[in-house]
């Protein structure tokens, strides 16, 4: 995508061009942060769904910069590949195939860690449903990892979409840690579903000892866990599924900056022609662009 | 264990009237029936292939929440539905009529696809490539004791985006799968093992099968490509591009011995015909159907070339369509050389066929060389048409022929007016008859003739402004009863187009710049002064040239015409005047723009209004009122010389189009296989984008049916109507805007307002044509944007009446601004009176409060705030020209954590109270004080959870009763008893992304219909 007037005119976009980050989420974990306060206490972090990396950004600056943590430790996953960041060891992989979890865990070497988060999204189809089973598999992916690596009284951070079936999740999350709240920073767009569930305080379920297995899926991992998930009835009757509405908290300051607003631009201190801040990766369907562009695709009628 | 209580309530209470939504699957069932998922519920409709008609002869929802996304079914006639993680079996009993329904059932898995196994074994391949095998054989008990015997699986557990199994005659069974990284997983389900990993797409797999005898795999990817492998080698035989975005769907033809032929589908709403010839790489496009839906995505298909010989598609847009794939009519062309051959007739270099019309028996065809044949429609041989040389001379490089059918002739018209008639008889060489001898030396342009009930006129105009145009009045075997000459109107005026109402005996000539004149056949019996225009109405719509006028209803003084520009325009136009006066007038009842390149004309037919015109190179015939293509001809773009003729119902075609493409002569002839059958439509829908607000009419018609106007994504709005049964139907769908909707609402009767991103604001007239009742809608006025590259959303507006009976409209922006206009309704101009600010953040929601002398405007906004300002002042200062601010802030108080979505407000005798609904889940209700010095707002109840997501919308349904919409997809009903709220119902809604409602309360039953929208429309009583 190129810059188009509306991204010149979007002040979070603008804000996060001039201080550096790569991404306008940027502004999301920071005010998440603000209100939470979760930065205090952690050391060991690792950052899912990460790219294009203004999260891991954020998190570098402030444990390896502001905190001075020497022994800091930020793992980033992405599916795309990710342009280098002080201090972060990054990861190409897919975050819901358990050989990728194994190989964070690897790099943590049986140590725990304090933070997760995740803002991974997939590329939404429109058939709404199945948009949000896949953000739910990312989701648990994470979780997975989670219960794997995550020290007791840890944090865990992660995008949601609060379409049909989110109180799965809440009832689901409310087994694993002390609290669970549904956080909007006011950079979150109002008009998207999108929310991030921050959960507190860890709680690993007593009896359940998480296993990761290569040849096991995020369901089968699950299964005996007692979160609350359903599994398979004996007659595979249809099952009642456990629901709960999380807390709602809205963050960041009320005065700042509105996601949903036009600004116009005498609101705005003149600056220079915005180049996009990171630029995508090609998507899978450049060739077909570029077939169309060529007249080569075929376009005839009969 | 942790609940929401919320989640439902009382849900019998409630009860669904009408769905209209994304159509999840479809199969094609025993050559006879076609089986649709349509969202949660399963529509089986019968074919009947004599008749070509369907019938849905079954419907029932058979999951509670999940949509329908696959179907299997098993030789005996057992049916297979998965979707989510439900499934369930069902038969159709046709014996007895009867649709025998199992129980819906869960797995802990999405299910990505499924198949019968045997009578008794179901498979089920969920989403991380496992295939649960069930044992099915308790179905019909009481019980339905399902268990599931293994799950089987080879090894490598991704996540799947789609998948399929395929069972082979042999007792094979294969599985593909398509995942999200790493491309077609193919494995037998025997023996556990991985036969092939191909990995030659780009992203995620959307769409992956095995055709039915085990040669060939097909699969579509993110990459927008479509790949055709040999099964068993792995082989990539082929790659088809063409498709504009993502593809959903592919399926194989069932015929494959000769040619291997595939179907796809998906988010451009093509389908499209593939086959592959072999030694070649690229697949090979053999059709293309555009606009196969409205909006994005075709989400399902399936495909019976064997028995059938039809494919069927269901879209977002909630439509279900069936589509032939024998009958495509028939195209004949001729070129000169061999029609010369035929005939005798020897055609100079530069000899082309000028002019053609059909007769009764043959089309007679004019060259530029003045030489006639003719082709007979029984054996479409071509015969000369002997002419005497003094005739034929005549027309050499000019003539202009028009045919009329019953007395089987055609009258030909010279470059000075004189008409030649050529009557035809039985067997017998045609008579040759000057009507009207050449008089006069002045040339002419045009000639134009139009068959009425009572007799035939002719007009001939010339180029000369001072030469008034000649008109004749003909009985219908074409001899002149009477001549008339009238006077062309002022400035030059080029006659394009001639209707004549016989009714009140009106002559209507179209012309460029949308103009139109119009001459009272009745005022002048003297033959020898010419007849003076009565109204000439210039730019009636942005556009030139009139291209058709038709008759749609009239009345003693007043003419309902269709008329259509080439630019794209078509409008119904009523023409009036009151009894013995000169002056007519005329209004604009419906107009609408078509993007569809060059309108040529429009027609009713059955109810429907059909157009036609040139798009690129096509020719195209559209029904506007079901939005589907009739059929299009690739003829090389817009030409001089063409004819569509339309045949009547016993007719054994529909059309009949005749073009030249380079000097050849084409006859394409279309009979639609399912026009008869409303045109294949199997099932109506809806907007093909997700559905931002609904508005239904503040009165009822006498048959209790209201109007519905609902505002969508996808920009357009739809004008239906809705019964007491909640059956939708759509009479127009709405150009106007070009942006992303936001909100839609009636002010009174008859004028509603809609708005959009880049500030469009638009003010619709309603009325009803007298006859049909059909719902007319215009467009009324538009607010101008305030700069040249507008792109504030203008989130909602409210209105109020002056005591002139004009209106007051606020409206609200995403700058924070608020503006008020004097909305004068017969100049239809918006008239500045307030623009204030809220702060910086975005206004979502505008109203006024009209209460005890005073007038409030209260806004809910991002921030959580309700706000509420005096507008009084600026009510009183209508007159003066001064653009002014608002009155005093009297009330800002927070309400909600984040965005205050909706906001309701509800008179009661004593008080007023305002409910809200918030981004936060809260739903709030306040008291709105107002004493003589102060203005309170008192938040008096409040529900920190009323929702697990967003409420998106409030609507009142009865006193301190509200119907309330939320993005969990429950929708509640709450009252408010005066201390507390309670939710007296909850139950699910399958209509996704549930943004909008309306309600209303029906004043003769006390029932109450609600209606909800997003990614669909339903509607609850
Ligand atoms: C909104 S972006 C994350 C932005 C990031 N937090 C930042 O601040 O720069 C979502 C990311 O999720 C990633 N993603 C989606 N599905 C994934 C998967 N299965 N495994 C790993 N990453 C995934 C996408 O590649 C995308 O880069």
């Amino acid at each position: 995508m190129g810059k188009s007037s509306k991204d010149k005119r979007d002040l979070y976009y603008r804000k996060a061009k001039e201080q550096g980050w790569r991404a306008r989420s940027a502004f999301k974990l920071l005010q998440l942060n603000e209100r939470f306060d979760l930065f205090s206490d952690i050391e060991r972090v690792v950052d899912l769904c990460a790219a294009p990396g203004s999260w891991s950004q954020v998190l570098s600056r402030e444990l390896f910069q502001k905190q001075d943590k020497k022994n800091a430790k930020i793992v980033s996953v992405d599916l795309q590949p990710m342009v280098p960041i002080e201090g972060v060891t990054t990861i190409q992989a897919d975050i819901t195939h358990p050989k990728t979890l194994q190989e964070i865990l690897n790099v943590f070497g049986g140590e725990p860690a304090d933070f997760v988060c995740s803002d991974g999204a997939p590329d939404v189809t429109g058939l709404h449903d199945l948009d949000e089973y896949i953000q739910a598999q990312l989701i648990l992916a994470a979780l997975q990892l989670t219960t794997c690596i995550l020290k007791p009284g840890g944090k865990f951070v992660a995008k949601v979409f609060r379409g049909r079936d989110i109180d799965l999740l809440y009832a689901q999350l409310s087994y694993l840690f002390e609290q669970v709240i549904c956080a909007k920073p006011r950079s979150s767009r109002g008009t998207s579903l999108e929310a991030f569930i921050v959960c507190l305080g860890y709680k690993p379920r007593a009896g359940w000892q998480p296993k990761l297995e290569l040849n096991k899926s995020t369901e089968e991992f699950f299964r005996g866990s007692g979160i609350g998930k359903a599994e398979n009835m004996q007659y595979l009757e249809l099952p009642e599924d456990e629901r709960l509405i999380a807390k709602f908290i809205a963050c960041g300051d009320i005065n700042d900056v509105d996601s949903d607003a036009t600004y116009t631009l005498d609101t705005l201190d003149k600056i220079q022609s915005l180049n996009p801040v990171q630029l995508p990766t090609a998507p899978p369907y450049k060739r077909a662009l570029e077939l169309k562009r060529l007249g080569q695709a075929n376009s005839k009628r009969v | 264990m942790p609940s929401n209580a919320l989640s439902s309530v009382k849900e019998q209470s409630l009860q669904k009237l009408s769905h209209y939504g994304p159509v999840t699957s479809l199969k094609i069932f025993k050559s006879s029936l076609i089986l649709a998922g349509y969202g949660p519920i399963l529509k089986v409709y019968s074919v009947d292939k004599a008749s070509n008609t369907t019938k849905l002869i079954f419907q029932k929802q058979v999951f509670g929440r999940n949509k329908i996304h696959s179907i299997a079914v098993s030789d005996e006639g057992k049916i297979l539905v998965c979707g989510g993680r439900s499934f369930a079996v069902l038969k159709v009993d046709e014996e007895h009529c009867k649709l025998q329904v199992g129980s819906e059932r869960a797995i802990n898995e999405w299910i990505v696809s499924c198949a019968f196994l045997n009578e008794t074994t179901a498979l089920i391949l969920n989403s991380h490539n496992t295939v649960y095998k069930i044992d099915v054989s308790q179905w019909d008990t009481e019980d339905q004791h399902f268990s599931l015997l293994e799950e089987v699986h080879c090894n490598e557990k991704s996540i799947l985006y789609s998948g399929s199994i395929r069972i082979l005659g042999n007792g094979d069974v294969y599985v593909a799968a398509g995942t999200v990284m790493n491309g077609v997983i193919i494995w037998n389900y025997h023996t556990k093992q991985i036969l092939h990993n191909l990995t030659d797409h780009e992203g995620s797999i959307f769409g992956v099968k095995i055709d039915r005898n085990g040669k060939y795999v097909v699969s579509c990817s993110d990459d927008r490509s479509i790949k055709l492998y040999d099964l068993e080698t792995a082989q990539l035989l082929a790659t088809g591009w063409g498709h504009g975005s993502r593809i959903w769907n592919l399926d194989f033809f069932l015929q494959m011995d000769a040619d291997v032929k595939i179907m796809s589908a998906g988010e451009d709403c093509t389908l499209r015909f593939w086959q592959y010839n072999q030694q070649e790489s690229s697949l090979d496009q053999l059709e293309l159907i555009e606009n196969a839906h409205l909006g994005k995505h075709i989400w399902s298909s399936d495909i019976d070339d064997e028995t059938l010989g039809l494919c069927v598609s269901g879209g977002a847009d909630g439509k279900i369509r069936v589509h032939d794939l024998q009958n495509r009519g028939t195209l004949l062309s001729y070129s000169l050389v061999e029609i010369s051959k035929q005939t005798g007739l020897t055609f100079q270099k530069n000899e082309i066929i000028k002019q053609y019309c059909e007769l009764e028996v043959q089309t007679l065809f004019l060259t530029s060389h003045g030489q006639f044949f003719a082709m007979k429609a029984n054996d479409s041989s071509f015969v000369k048409v002997t002419i005497p040389e003094t005739l034929s001379k005549e027309f050499n490089n000019f003539g202009i022929m028009h045919g009329f059918k019953q007395s089987n002739s055609a009258i030909v018209c010279t470059r000075t007016g004189a008409l030649l008639k050529i009557a035809f008889a039985d067997e017998q060489e045609p008579s040759f008859e000057w009507i009207i001898e050449s008089s006069s030396p002045n040339k002419v342009t045009n000639f134009l003739s139009y068959k009425g009930e009572t007799s035939t006129y002719m007009f001939t105009d010339c180029p000369n402004p001072q030469i008034p145009f000649t008109f004749h009045i003909l009985d219908h075997r074409l001899k002149i009863q009477k001549t008339l000459t009238l006077a062309q109107p002022e400035r030059t005026f080029t006659s394009t187009f001639m209707h004549i109402d016989e009714t009140n005996n009106w002559l209507f000539l179209g012309s460029r710049h949308a103009t139109i004149a119009i001459y009272d056949l009745n005022s002048n019996s003297n033959a020898n002064i010419s007849l003076q225009v009565s109204a000439v109405f210039r730019k009636m719509c942005p556009g030139d040239t009139i291209t058709s006028i038709s008759f749609i209803e009239g009345n003693h003084n007043e003419a309902t015409l269709l008329v259509t520009v080439r630019d794209g325009i078509y409008m119904y136009v009523k023409f009036s005047r009151v009894e013995d006066q000169e002056e007519f007038k005329f209004t604009i009842l419906q107009e609408n723009k078509l993007s569809k390149g060059f309108l040529e004309g429009a027609m009713i037919k059955d109810g429907s209004l059909i157009v036609y015109g040139f798009k690129s190179s096509h020719f195209y015939i559209w029904n506007e009122t079901k939005q589907v293509e009739i059929t299009n001809e690739l003829c090389g773009g817009a030409h001089r010389k063409w004819e569509l003729i339309t045949y009547d119902e016993e007719a054994d075609i529909d059309y009949k189009f005749i073009y030249i493409n380079k000097s050849s002569l084409f006859f394409k002839t279309f009979k639609g296989r399912f026009t008869d059958a409303n045109y294949g439509i199997i099932n109506e829908g809806t907007h093909g984008r997700e559905i931002r607000d609904i508005a239904i009419s503040p009165v009822a018609y006498d048959d209790g049916n209201r109007l519905l106007l609902t505002a969508s994504e996808d920009t357009t709005v739809r004008l239906s109507s809705v019964d007491t049964n909640g059956i939708i139907t759509t009479y127009w769908c709405m150009n106007n805007h070009v942006s992303g909707m936001q909100k839609i609402a009636f002010i009174n009767e008859e004028y509603a307002g809609s708005t959009a991103a880049n500030e469009e604001f638009i003010i619709w007239k309603l009325s009803k044509l007298q006859a049909s009742k059909v719902p007319v809608i215009t467009e009324f006025a538009r607010l101008p944007p305030s700069s040249d590259i507008p792109d504030l959303r203008i989130m909602d507006f409210t209105t109020i009446e002056s005591t002139e009976g004009d209106i007051i409209v606020a409206a609200v922006y995403s700058d924070s601004s608020i503006k008020l206009w004097y909305l004068n309704t017969n100049t239809a101009q918006f008239v500045p009176l307030v623009e204030d600010r809220y702060t910086t953040c975005c206004i979502l929601n505008v109203n006024f409060i009209k209460v005890k002398g005073q007038v409030l405007l209260v806004t809910g906004t991002t921030d959580g705030n309700v706000t509420i300002w005096d507008a009084l002042e600026c009510f009183l200062s209508t007159t003066d020209n001064t653009v002014t601010k608002l009155g005093p802030m009297l009330v800002k108080q927070q309400l909600h954590q984040s965005g205050v979505k909706a906001l309701a407000i509800q008179y009661n005798d004593n008080d007023i109270h305002i409910f809200t609904g918030g981004d936060d889940n809260a739903l709030v209700v306040s008291k709105l004080i107002l004493s003589s010095n102060e203005v309170i707002l008192e938040p008096i109840s409040f529900v920190e959870s009323a929702a697990s997501s967003t409420i998106t919308s409030i609507s009142l349904v009865s006193t301190n009763k509200i119907f309330v919409t939320s993005v969990d997809q429950i929708i509640r009903l709450w009252t408010f008893n005066g201390e507390d709220l309670e939710c007296d119902a909850a139950t699910y809604t399958t209509v996704s992304d549930t943004g909008c409602s309306d309600a209303f309360s029906g004043t003769t039953n006390g029932t109450s219909l609600l209606f909800v929208g997003g990614a669909g429309l339903s509607v609850w009583k």
